[in-house]
């Protein structure tokens, strides 16, 4: 029988399937399907599942870097898949930061599969929702477009803000996790006003269209050689929305608190696969979609640049607690990446690839870095710098760990931080400018004054005293031993050999599209 | 002026006349009203019961996670509607989006229901 003639209103507009590149979208499927399978396992065992949990979504991760890599492969033959009219893309650089994300995502649950089972948590939902928010990042890599944008954003922040709680008794977690989400939620509410007007503007949610319209007068429609009021607002209000996710200053507040107060291993996804994503967001507005609108973004960029560098390294030399260093550390590192946008519209392609290099150099060290922490506080139950005390003393392995990642974020070469850092300070000053060369002087001081605070921690380890004279070692259990691995391997391997970083984060955004 | 900013001159038109119109009208009844305020008519009106306690009483926090489930299947009806309007068009590549969409919600139900979410004591 047919209902089409009962209903004329339904026929008025034709339903066109969307062609669908299955291959293009499979890490995401496999990564939903396996969040959907670990909830349907929790559902049906409830407590008999817990010790499955954390494999099973490792299993998922590891899964999903197959159809990374074939796609990879196929990347040379095929070019850039482009999907929904040029909203959803996977191209190199998309491919690249989403094998950063699930491998982060992969020492993270490496990192939590003793603390979680250890301590009095829920254990399925955590690697449930890391799972989803996992998949949030993974489609963050490839939205080349506002709407796609913005849900990816919520689907990695809304789990963030729950797993931020995660001890659940715990007063400091609580307010961790609801200062986290109230400056998520007010981050959000900017980005998107900024986004409503771009799109009153332009009429256009699509990247690469905005940044057609950004380069006319929405009134005339004569060319702009300067920007309008409207558009400037638009530009500044999406990007800070993203700057609270970077934590970058004077957005930073959060950091801090949330950071100490967090279950570790979740602080090491906040400062490591989080922030990443906030910066993939970043990059890809900053080249698609305002890449017309320079005289407005550079100026911003160059202003949170100097300001997260400063602000983030002299708190740090403050800091007694090793977690709240690492969050202002994190906030200065946030200045570093951001220093080639100032500078984006007239190097180009040059300092995306430096921002992609600095990244991965980034989640390494800074992920190993938080798993001597972790490995340190199972044994001095804190995380006060004065735990990291005599640390050679009995744990020789941690201590030389910690010393490679400490010096590796200062930048010392030949560990991984010294390229991603000199990769950073070139581009910068290859625009020439007096503003860029104020910049790169900033960058040097900076590194110097971080070297400071690192150098101290690693001072605190071969030197001092442990605590008490205690120096029953510490017993550590294989999966945090393999993330301790992994991790000193990919900063030692980046640091001796970047051309191993650079021949894969060699990406560029403007002329793809 | 593009035509897409002129799309937006009727928006503009339609809020100018809303709140002059009640502007006129809110100005214009206290402009013949009289005014003689007694306790009993500034009383917060709650349904013509009189207001018990302050604003800032408790709520039993069972009554979120009902919001929540509430939210879940509000949500699912905003999709479903309009995609039972036009099932045929979208034919079998409408039907299993609708089922794996649908699947995902009732995974939630089934948590909610499983860890015991839905018993009120």
């Amino acid at each position: 029988m047919d209902f089409s003639a009962a209903l004329p209103v339904a026929d008025v507009v034709a339903f066109n399937r969307p062609a669908i590149d299955w291959h293009a979208a499979s890490p995401e499927l496999i990564l939903l399907g396996f969040g959907a399978l670990l909830t349907l396992v929790d559902v049906i065992f409830l407590d008999r599942a817990k010790q499955y949990t954390a494999a099973l979504a490792g299993i998922g991760l590891l899964v999903t870097m197959v159809p990374i890599l074939t796609l990879a492969n196929d990347m040379s033959e095929t070019g850039p898949r482009v999907m929904f009219d040029g909203a959803y893309v996977i191209d190199e650089f998309s491919l690249i930061m989403k094998a950063i994300f699930i491998l982060s995502g992969y020492v993270v649950i490496l990192l939590s599969t003793n603390y979680i089972a250890e301590g009095d948590y829920w254990e399925s939902e955590y690697y449930g929702l890391m799972l989803s928010a996992i998949l949030g990042m993974v489609v963050m890599a490839s939205s080349r477009d506002l709407i796609s944008i913005f849900v990816a954003f919520e689907l990695l922040s809304i789990p963030s803000y729950m797993l931020a709680t995660w001890k659940k008794r715990s007063l400091e977690s609580n307010e961790a996790g609801l200062k986290y989400y109230l400056m998520g939620v007010f981050a959000s509410a900017i980005m998107l006003y900024g986004m409503s007007l771009l799109f009153g503007a332009s009429g256009e949610t699509i990247l690469t269209k905005v940044n057609a319209s950004l380069s006319s007068d929405p009134l005339t429609g004569e060319s702009l050689s300067s920007s309008t009021p409207v558009l400037t607002l638009a530009v500044i209000f999406v990007i800070v929305g993203f700057a609270f996710k970077v934590s970058a200053a004077p957005f930073h507040n959060w950091a801090p608190d949330t950071y100490s107060g967090a279950p570790i291993p979740v602080t090491a996804f906040l400062a490591v696969a989080s922030k990443i994503a906030g910066f993939v967001a970043l990059v890809q507005l900053v080249f698609v979609g305002f890449y017309a609108r320079a005289d407005v973004f550079q100026p911003l960029m160059w202003i949170l640049a100097a300001a997260s560098m400063i602000i983030g390294n002299l708190i740090a030399l403050r800091q007694t607690d090793i977690v709240r260093l690492m969050a202002y550390s994190g906030v200065a590192q946030a200045g570093f990446i951001l220093a080639p946008l100032a500078v984006a519209g007239d190097v180009g392609d040059q300092a995306l690839a430096s921002i992609v290099s600095y990244l991965a150099i980034y989640a390494a060290m800074n992920l190993g870095a938080f798993a001597v922490i972790l490995a340190a506080a199972r044994k001095t139950g804190s995380t006060s710098i004065e735990s990291m005390n005599g640390l050679f003393s009995y744990a020789p392995g941690l201590a030389v760990a910690m010393t490679i990642f400490m010096f590796a974020l200062a930048g010392i070469p030949p560990l991984g931080g010294w390229f991603a850092k000199f990769q950073i300070f070139f581009a910068v000053v290859e625009q020439g400018g007096t503003w860029a060369i104020i910049l790169g002087v900033l960058l040097a001081v900076n590194s110097v004054i971080a070297l400071y605070y690192y150098a101290s921690v690693a001072r605190r380890i071969w030197a001092d005293q442990a605590p008490d004279g205690d120096l029953t070692p510490i017993r550590i259990p294989p999966s945090l031993g393999a993330a301790l691995v992994l991790t000193v391997v990919a900063t030692l391997v980046f640091g001796f050999l970047p051309g191993a970083v650079s021949q894969f984060t060699d990406v560029g955004l403007i002329a793809g599209g | 002026m593009s035509d897409f900013l002129r799309s937006y001159l009727t928006v503009a038109i339609f809020g100018g006349v809303a709140v002059a119109l009640v502007g006129v009208l809110l100005g214009l009844g206290s402009f013949l009203r009289p005014s003689r305020p007694t306790a009993t008519k500034t009383m917060a009106y709650e349904s013509g019961v009189d207001p018990v306690g302050d604003m800032w009483s408790q709520s039993n926090i069972r009554y979120y996670v009902f919001a929540l489930m509430f939210v879940l299947f509000d949500v699912e009806a905003v999709f479903i509607f309009p995609w039972a309007m036009r099932l045929e068009t979208y034919g079998y590549f409408g039907l299993v989006e609708m089922a794996i969409f649908i699947f995902i919600l009732v995974l939630g139900l089934a948590y909610a229901w499983r860890k015991g979410m839905l018993k009120w004591v």
